[in-house]
């Protein structure tokens, strides 16, 4: 019986017939028009500013911030907070899971629609000047190569252990939405070409609020040595 | 940045003449002075005889020898990035070769530029005393001091940017002009392809308007503009970039020291090892406040043990450094714990060892532009107190790479509770030294100017 259950549950590994590419980006900082004095300026703000901005404050705000493993997740939960002193708005906006969304598009609506509920409950927060303002910015992304393209799982670990965590950010944050699935670069890879569906799920269900992406790095190289053993 | 002319009169002074360094205890001793506390200051005598002279520049690092600081994939990444841009040329342009931050960083950005491949050049503009003090005018005029904007100096300003602009080439693939004195170069962009891109190390909130009038029509001929903060930027038609200034890890002030080192400098200093160090270094200037920082440091006093270390520069060639200077040996007054140091501007490993040296670093700053003494702290791991102004808190997020603080009661406060809580400061001091890995190291401004060059390259023919 236990065993028939263990069968199940560890299909046979197959040799990858596609390599893993591991790429990563690099991101040029631009300085956006929009910014924000008060939290009714930034509702305006959100609802207008290029979805790179959107992008910028929130999945990249992980990434810059991805040595610390306490603090909001996101810029404009920052900004209420250290700004504006509003901490209810911030602990809403920073439980605002990027992981949920496939798009900006969505992502950008979460935020207002917060936002907007906040205000009709605290009309008197709208317009009161923030301690300093909230600058909007974008990112260029360039994406380049990495000299890693494993084609065998022992392949796959060692690059994973070797790239920057730029490279990790880049396949396990923004690859959802390239992909515009709730999935990562290292699970489907894991999934369609090595057999794995568990440990893709595993994968997958790495909590990035509670990690740094140093632990996200080493949390996937426990799953994937794992699949080894 | 400082001016050419506060450079240049630093320059000039001959080392170890007697306007130099001088090292100077706060308290100028009081007759009733204890035998004990006579015995624990640190006396009055001059600096030693090492730091008199400036030493010999070394050679500057290859890329390669950063590979132990930033790891084999961010310098893996560099050379990607450069790929594309081999055999291309870029020029940058400013008004000084020697002394100050801009000079410095190119110093070190250029060759590590090349060594990727690009061909970069950096050229120095030149021009008379009349030229760099209405230039020096302008600088402090775009930080919004009071200005008279005469036609006698729109005219010095134009004639010589005319006059670099006929003995120059320009025919680089990208253009950088750094800070406002060069800024009309771009007239000589005519229909060149060449991209051409204005940096500007100044704090451009509230220029005084009709300089920044005059001078705006010549920032908009540019296909972007460089700001070192969200804040420092102008609404303008062209596109705006954010680069952060940086800190060379592998320079004399910045680099690993050997424990004997920090101890020799501590000893030499009269700097006790076994008890707290409390840190500012900066010039003698009112805006970072030293005054702020005894009150400070005297409020916090009361509750923790600590010595409190002022070094810094300024006083001994500029009147208003050795007033601020006086001032701080007043508010000092007898207590032999504060130490005070008037440095040359060439001690950097006599600094980089009191900051290795120090328990906690401030930069309580009024004003700032980006604050490279705080990356410095931060770099060295150093739990820090900083003011909330200008670039700071970019480099200090509150609670999380450092404190921010507002007055000298908030700086007391955070003085006594990174003092009494270690494990808290040790762990703002390593994610403050991981955010300046991350965000403020060279390395990651050569990856900057190898993004935007390949930005500017990929968008197609200049069309101005």
């Amino acid at each position: 019986m236990t065993r028939t259950r263990e069968h199940r549950s560890k299909p046979p590994l197959r040799k990858p017939e596609k390599p893993f590419y591991f790429n990563t980006s690099e991101h040029l900082l631009r300085i956006g028009r929009e910014q924000a004095g008060t939290l009714s300026q930034l509702l305006q703000a959100l609802r207008e500013c290029p979805d790179d901005s959107i992008f910028q404050h929130t999945l990249r705000t992980l990434q810059e911030h991805h040595f610390i493993r306490h603090g909001f997740s996101n810029d404009f939960a920052h900004w209420s907070l250290s700004a504006c002193n509003e901490p209810v708005l911030a602990e809403q906006l920073a439980s605002v899971d990027v992981h949920e969304f496939t798009t900006i598009e969505g992502l950008r609506q979460r935020m207002i629609g917060t936002v907007e509920e906040f205000l009709q409950q605290r009309p008197l927060s709208a317009d009161r000047p923030a301690h300093e303002p909230f600058y909007f910015c974008a990112s260029t992304i360039v994406v380049l190569p990495t000299p890693f393209a494993p084609d065998s799982l022992p392949g796959f670990i060692d690059g994973l252990r070797r790239v920057s965590v730029h490279s990790i950010h880049h396949h396990f944050i923004e690859a959802r939405l390239r992909l515009k699935r709730m999935s990562n670069d290292f699970s489907q890879w894991i999934e369609e070409e090595v057999g794995a569906q568990d440990a893709a799920l595993a994968i997958e269900r790495i909590d990035i609020y509670t990690n740094t992406m140093e632990g996200v790095r080493q949390r996937i190289a426990r799953i994937t040595e794992q699949l080894l053993n | 940045m400082k001016s050419p002319q506060s450079r240049t009169a630093t320059q000039d002074r001959p080392p170890g003449a007697s306007a130099g360094p001088q090292l100077s205890a706060a308290a100028a001793g009081p007759p009733e002075e204890s035998p004990a506390a006579v015995a624990s200051r640190a006396p009055e005598r001059p600096l030693p005889s090492s730091v008199l002279t400036p030493p010999a520049p070394s050679p500057p690092p290859h890329l390669d020898d950063y590979q132990n600081i930033i790891g084999q994939a961010q310098v893996d990444a560099l050379r990607f990035l450069a790929r594309e841009l081999k055999g291309k040329t870029l020029k940058m342009v400013n008004s000084t070769a020697v002394g100050g931050g801009v000079a410095e960083m190119l110093n070190r950005l250029v060759p590590l530029i090349s060594e990727l491949g690009v061909n970069a050049h950096w050229d120095v503009i030149t021009g008379g005393n009349d030229f760099f003090e209405v230039t020096k005018a302008f600088h402090n005029a775009l930080h919004g001091s009071p200005y008279e904007f005469t036609q006698n100096a729109k005219d010095i300003f134009l004639m010589y940017n005319e006059q670099n602009r006929a003995r120059m080439q320009f025919d680089e693939d990208l253009v950088v002009i750094h800070d406002p004195q060069p800024l009309a170069l771009v007239c000589a962009r005519g229909k060149s392809p060449a991209r051409w891109v204005w940096r500007c190390h100044i704090d451009l909130s509230h220029p005084h308007a009709q300089l920044w009038e005059f001078l705006r029509p010549f920032v908009e001929q540019y296909d972007a503009a460089i700001f070192s903060s969200q804040s420092f930027a102008r609404q303008l038609p062209i596109t705006q970039y954010l680069f952060y200034p940086s800190i060379d890890p592998l320079s004399e002030k910045n680099k690993d020291l050997d424990e004997s080192v920090v101890q020799k400098v501590c000893d030499e200093f009269g700097i006790d090892r076994s008890r707290p160090i409390v840190t500012q270094v900066s010039r003698f200037d009112r805006l970072k406040d030293p005054v702020g920082v005894v009150q400070a440091y005297k409020l916090a006093k009361k509750y923790v043990d600590c010595q409190l270390v002022l070094a810094g520069g300024g006083a001994s060639d500029d009147p208003e450094g050795a007033a601020v200077l006086q001032e701080v040996k007043e508010t000092a007054g007898n207590d032999p714990d504060i130490i005070i140091l008037d440095l040359p501007p060439w001690c950097a490993i006599e600094i980089n060892a009191i900051q290795r040296a120090s328990t906690l670093v401030i930069q309580k700053s009024l004003r700032e532009g980006f604050g490279l003494t705080v990356t410095e702290a931060l770099w060295k791991g150093k739990p820090t107190i900083a003011g909330a102004v200008g670039g700071i808190p970019n480099q200090i997020i509150h609670k999380l790479t450092g404190t921010l603080v507002h007055s000298v009661e908030g700086c007391a406060f955070q003085i006594r509770y990174l003092l009494t809580h270690p494990e808290f400061a040790k762990r703002i001091g390593a994610n403050g030294h991981e955010h300046v890995k991350e965000n403020f190291l060279i390395t990651t401004n050569v990856k900057r100017w190898l993004l935007l060059f390949r930005v500017l390259s990929e968008a197609g023919p200049a069309n101005k």
